[in-house]
């Protein structure tokens, strides 16, 4: 999950009007998390940790980064999921669009929906009541929008894992209120890169939008693969960057400096492109590997988040929210330039595990 | 947390080779009520450890449950409003689960779980 709008106050708009602002992050370019841990953030944790850090070996290093920033995801869930549900509902990922369409904000609860559904035709999920999938793992669950979805689609029973404690209530709430929580759904507060189950449990592994706050992809795609039965689909939909071309080792450095600026503000630790997840899954054995760039299908998706923040609703909130989700609705103009520049790319991978 | 969630969880700090199932510190538990189907209950029959789900319908005060089960008693009424009770109306609301390797407590607070491992289990 992503995004926050935020802020009504002038550096919102001058920042629309100037999008490349110098970056204050300092780049911990010996972290392989790269997070921006500058005077902005409000806990002390930030200050602490740079110390710590400074004097550390590289390990240790690594687990301080881990812990503040699995914290900091938490907490920018914690403060923001309210206020990104009550202006669009609970499912807190991309809208599907037919490309070139200028979506009217009704059409996007559609479009969320259309995003699910594309992704299990993309990946073959089967429909019929044999094959069907009976229990289901949604990891990075949010407020459960995907998990009461699919759980409600295939009759299955579904379990929800998120850093943020509001959001596992926020989650069960609705699936209680929706008289799912009986039997088909639950939810924990759970490490997708330490999944709370034991080994093939799920007949379909779901990570929408979530591939983007993980700092290991490697034990990520892995977790994955280790919680799916034999047989079972795997599906990821994630923001990655664009693949390197054959020449390349690394982005250009303007535009690894542009996904900084976002990783700070939407605590996403290093990116990675489609090509990368490939190749994780084929390491893993996996069978059926697909990927596909779905950028073009989410293009209205960002202007339409910065239009309902700039609504009086969305402003109002915005100013009742605390700074972790106006530094969010901050960096809305960075995702749209990202994606202008080829740089971002929204990606679907898929794939199967071995019977 | 029902304990249909709880037979599906189990404990990952590394090097634990026996993190299933988490036995059940009960502070405060509701009986909630949950419409019966049969057919849900035979479905997932195959799936449940059902030691682990007597067990911890005992922590709950539940002791109804025989010892051992077989699907063949999937067509006994009596044993499928006692397998339903245990599965589905038992709500742990706040305590813990417990590593049964370790001893390691995962809180559970509103009846949701909290499985995040310290840095050091990682």
């Amino acid at each position: 999950m992503n995004t926050l709008f935020r802020t009504t106050e002038s550096p919102f708009l001058q920042y629309l009007n100037q999008p490349s602002t110098s970056d204050r992050r300092r780049r911990i370019s010996s972290l392989p998390v790269r997070i921006g841990l500058g005077r902005s953030t409000r806990t002390g944790l930030a200050k602490t940790t740079t110390r710590m850090m400074a004097s550390s070996s590289s390990a240790a290093t690594e687990t301080v980064g881990r812990e503040v920033l699995k914290k900091g995801i938490a907490d920018f869930y914690d403060e923001s999921s309210g206020i990104w549900e009550d202006i669009w509902g609970d499912h807190m990922h991309h809208g599907f669009y037919n490309p070139d369409v200028q979506a009217s904000i009704s059409d996007h609860r559609s479009a969320q929906i259309r995003m699910i559904e594309e992704s299990l035709s993309f990946a073959g999920v089967p429909e019929d009541s044999l094959k069907k999938p009976k229990s289901i793992v949604d990891v990075g669950c949010g407020i459960g929008g995907s998990s009461r979805y699919l759980a409600r689609k295939y009759g299955a029973q579904c379990q929800g894992i998120t850093l943020s404690p509001v959001q596992a209530q926020r989650a069960q709430a609705l699936a209680a209120a929706q008289g799912l929580a009986d039997k088909q759904v639950s939810f924990q507060v759970a490490d997708a890169l330490q999944q709370p189950f034991p080994d093939g449990q799920f007949d379909l592994v779901w990570s929408m939008e979530s591939g983007e706050h993980m700092p290991d992809k490697k034990k990520f795609v892995s977790e994955l693969a280790r919680v799916a039965a034999p047989g079972a689909t795997i599906i990821m939909v994630t923001w990655c960057h664009r693949d390197l071309s054959p020449s390349e080792d690394s982005l250009k450095p303007e535009e690894e400096k542009l996904l900084n600026k976002i990783c700070d503000a939407y605590y996403l630790p290093a990116w990675c492109s489609a090509a990368d997840y490939v190749k994780l899954l084929q390491s893993l054995s996996l069978q059926d590997i697909k990927a596909a760039d779905w950028s073009q299908y989410v293009a209205p998706f960002w202007p339409a988040v910065i239009r309902s923040a700039l609504t009086w609703k969305g402003l109002t909130s915005l100013l009742r929210s605390g700074w972790k989700t106006m530094k969010g609705a901050l960096a809305m103009p960075l995702m749209i330039e990202g994606y202008q520049k080829d740089l971002i790319k929204f990606a679907i991978i898929t794939c199967r595990k071995p019977k | 947390m029902r304990l249909l969630t709880h037979n599906m969880l189990s404990c990952n700090i590394k090097g634990v080779t026996n993190g299933f199932p988490l036995r059940l510190e009960v502070e405060k538990f509701v009986e909630k009520e949950v419409d019966f189907s049969a057919e849900f209950l035979r479905n997932i029959f195959p799936k449940i450890e059902w030691k682990a789900l007597v067990d911890a319908a005992r922590s709950m005060g539940y002791a109804e449950l025989p010892d051992e089960a077989d699907s063949s008693m999937l067509d006994s009424d009596d044993f499928l409003k006692k397998f339903h009770h245990a599965l589905l109306e038992l709500h742990l609301e706040e305590g813990a689960l417990i590593c049964p390797e370790t001893g390691r407590r995962f809180p559970v607070n509103k009846g949701i779980p909290n499985m995040l491992l310290h840095e050091d289990e990682v």
